[in-house]
Formats: C-alpha cells, sequence, structure tokens
C-alpha cells in the first residue's frame, strides 16, 4: 500500500493515518492527479510487480461511510482488491483497462497548473494571487473535485456542509463526470 | 528513470519566478533543453522547432511556446511572474494507454522522499485520499 493525500494540510492527514504503517505521502502541488489523471479521491490505482497498471483509477471506498451517497458497497471492492492480492485475479482484461480512464482535457491539465501556481503564492502569504488562480482553475475544471473542492479549505471555506452540496449538485447536472472507473 | 530527492523536478513539473521569458543561454538551466540549429536538444534527443521566430520574443525566448513544442502544458500568471509547466503529457498516455505506471517521487509525512519504484517488484495498492 502506498497512500497519497491530495492535499497539503499534513496535520491532518497525520490525524487520519494515526496507526497506519504503509507509507503515506504528501502531494500537496497535485502532481498525482496530472500523471494518473485524476478528478475526484479517495481513487485507487493496481500496480503490478512489473509497473503495468492493471486497475486504473477506482472510486473505491474502505467503508461504507458513504455508502448512502455513493452508492458503493465497500466489501465487493475489498474482495476483489484482496483476490487481486493473493491470486493475482484481475478484473479488467488489459483492453478494457486501456479505455477505462479519459485523458485530461487541455483545460483540466491548464486547471492543475492554476492550481499550483494558487497554492504557491498561498504558501508564500500572497492570497489574493492564490484567490485569483484558484478561481481560474475552479473556472477550467468546473466538476474536477480536486480542484474545486481542494481549493474551499485553502480559502478558508468548509468543504463540507453547503458548499458540498452546491457542488454535487452542479457534479450531478453534468452527469457525474470521473476519470476512471466507478462502481463496485 | 528519474533522479531522486523531494524536490519537485523529480516529477518534471516546474515553476518558473520570472514570468516566461528567458535569455537563450538560460534555457537549460530553466527547462533542460537547449536550442540549437537542429532544433531543441536534450542529451540525444532533439525536437524540430518547426517556425523558430514562434518561439522568440525580441532577444528572449518564450517558454509557453517551448513547452507546447514539447508537449507539456504550460500556463503563466502575469501578476506574479509564476509560471507552472506540467508533466510531459507522454508520461500520463503511457499511463493511460500503456497501462505503464508513471514514476513519482513524493515526501512521506516527515519529508523524507518516497519513490513508487523504492516499492518495485511489488504488488502496489496506490490509494489517493485527502482530508477535504
Amino acid at each position: 500500500m502506498i497512500a497519497v493525500a491530495i492535499d497539503e494540510d499534513v496535520d491532518k492527514v497525520r490525524a487520519a493515518a494515526d496507526g497506519i504503517t504503509y507509507p503515506v505521502l504528501m502531494d500537496a502541488d497535485h502532481v498525482v492527479t496530472e500523471l494518473y489523471a485524476i478528478s475526484n479521491v479517495p481513487t485507487v490505482v493496481m500496480i503490478d510487480e512489473h509497473d503495468k497498471i492493471v486497475h486504473p483509477n477506482w472510486s473505491a471506498f474502505a467503508s461504507d461511510t458513504f455508502r448512502e451517497i455513493t452508492g458503493v458497497d465497500s466489501t465487493a471492492q475489498l474482495d476483489r482488491i484482496r483476490r487481486w492480492v493473493r491470486d493475482g485475479e484481475l478484473h479488467m482484461s488489459p483492453e478494457e483497462v486501456k479505455v477505462a480512464v479519459d485523458d485530461l482535457s487541455p483545460d483540466e491539465e491548464r486547471a492543475r497548473l492554476h492550481f499550483r501556481i494558487a497554492t504557491n503564492l498561498r504558501r508564500s502569504g500572497d492570497t489574493t494571487g492564490a484567490d485569483r488562480n484558484f478561481a481560474l482553475a475552479n473556472e477550467l475544471a468546473p466538476h474536477d473535485w480536486t480542484i474545486r473542492r481542494a481549493s474551499l479549505p485553502l480559502q478558508g471555506k468548509d468543504p463540507f456542509g453547503d458548499n458540498y452540496f452546491a457542488l454535487a449538485k452542479e457534479f450531478n447536472a453534468a452527469g457525474r463526470p470521473y476519470h476512471g472507473v466507478t462502481g463496485h | 528513470m528519474q533522479a531522486m530527492g523531494s524536490d519537485t523536478n523529480a516529477n518534471d513539473v516546474l515553476m518558473l519566478e520570472d514570468g516566461p521569458l528567458v535569455d537563450a543561454d538560460e534555457l537549460e538551466a530553466t527547462l533542460g533543453w537547449t536550442l540549437k540549429p537542429q532544433g531543441l536538444c536534450r542529451d540525444e534527443t532533439c525536437v524540430i522547432v518547426p517556425d523558430p521566430d514562434a518561439i522568440r520574443r525580441g532577444d528572449q525566448l518564450d517558454v509557453l511556446a517551448i513547452a507546447d513544442l514539447l508537449d507539456r502544458p504550460a500556463v503563466s500568471d502575469d501578476a506574479s511572474g509564476l509560471v507552472a509547466i506540467g508533466v510531459p503529457r507522454d508520461r500520463r498516455r503511457s499511463a493511460l494507454h500503456d497501462q505503464q505506471a508513471p514514476e513519482f517521487v513524493l515526501p512521506d509525512l516527515d519529508g523524507m522522499p518516497v519513490a513508487l519504484s523504492d516499492h518495485r517488484s511489488k504488488k502496489r495498492l496506490l490509494v489517493a485520499f485527502a482530508s477535504w
């Protein structure tokens, strides 16, 4: 297991990772979401001994906490992961894997770069510059949770509650676009 | 593979601080590529520059136009002077279409760099999560 936090709040991540023995990495610049075309978390990627992706970005949950919202049953997902680890059983053919994740659009790429500039400016105390670039990133990728929702706490806004439901409403109206495999 | 280290260069993303224009002799230090008569070159690889005027702004070179030739996304924030250059697109495409997991190096919770390849020859479950 390698956990990557698409996050820059190391204290919150440390609290969430309490007791975990595998590596937990911080990706404040959202490099992994650019490299693997990730648009929401949690998502898992299965990588085999030869660096091959055998199961691409998959909206997976380790518990049923959000089952009412997501409709995803974590038990079936964990079973699928266990069967791969234990028996090497693959759920998707290489042909299915090849077409499972859409590439990022040019706007989604640019959104990631403006987000990266925003976090950089925020760290140096330039709140106005940060907000300007968060706004650009949000316009470019309005249905990308790693942009829209991740920028909320970095602008002092609550990522839960009303802000979350407003984003979810827009996301649902847009047909729930997701880079990867959904369901169980 | 990539050089080890906690600097973001290991991940092939770049952040420039002084705007998108650089002198020709700064290009190698900035992007790792050099402008030669045969094109943009790094080690043994050269990329043809179809229109040399398109990457020049006066006496200087425009890294946004050069990033485009190198198939990397790039944006500039004029007010701050920051220029963000993303990963070469073929690294992501190799993940999506050839199932080749792209290498990355990120700090762990204690700030120590960890690479995906540190765990080579093992099955790896990469889990992306967040506190938001």
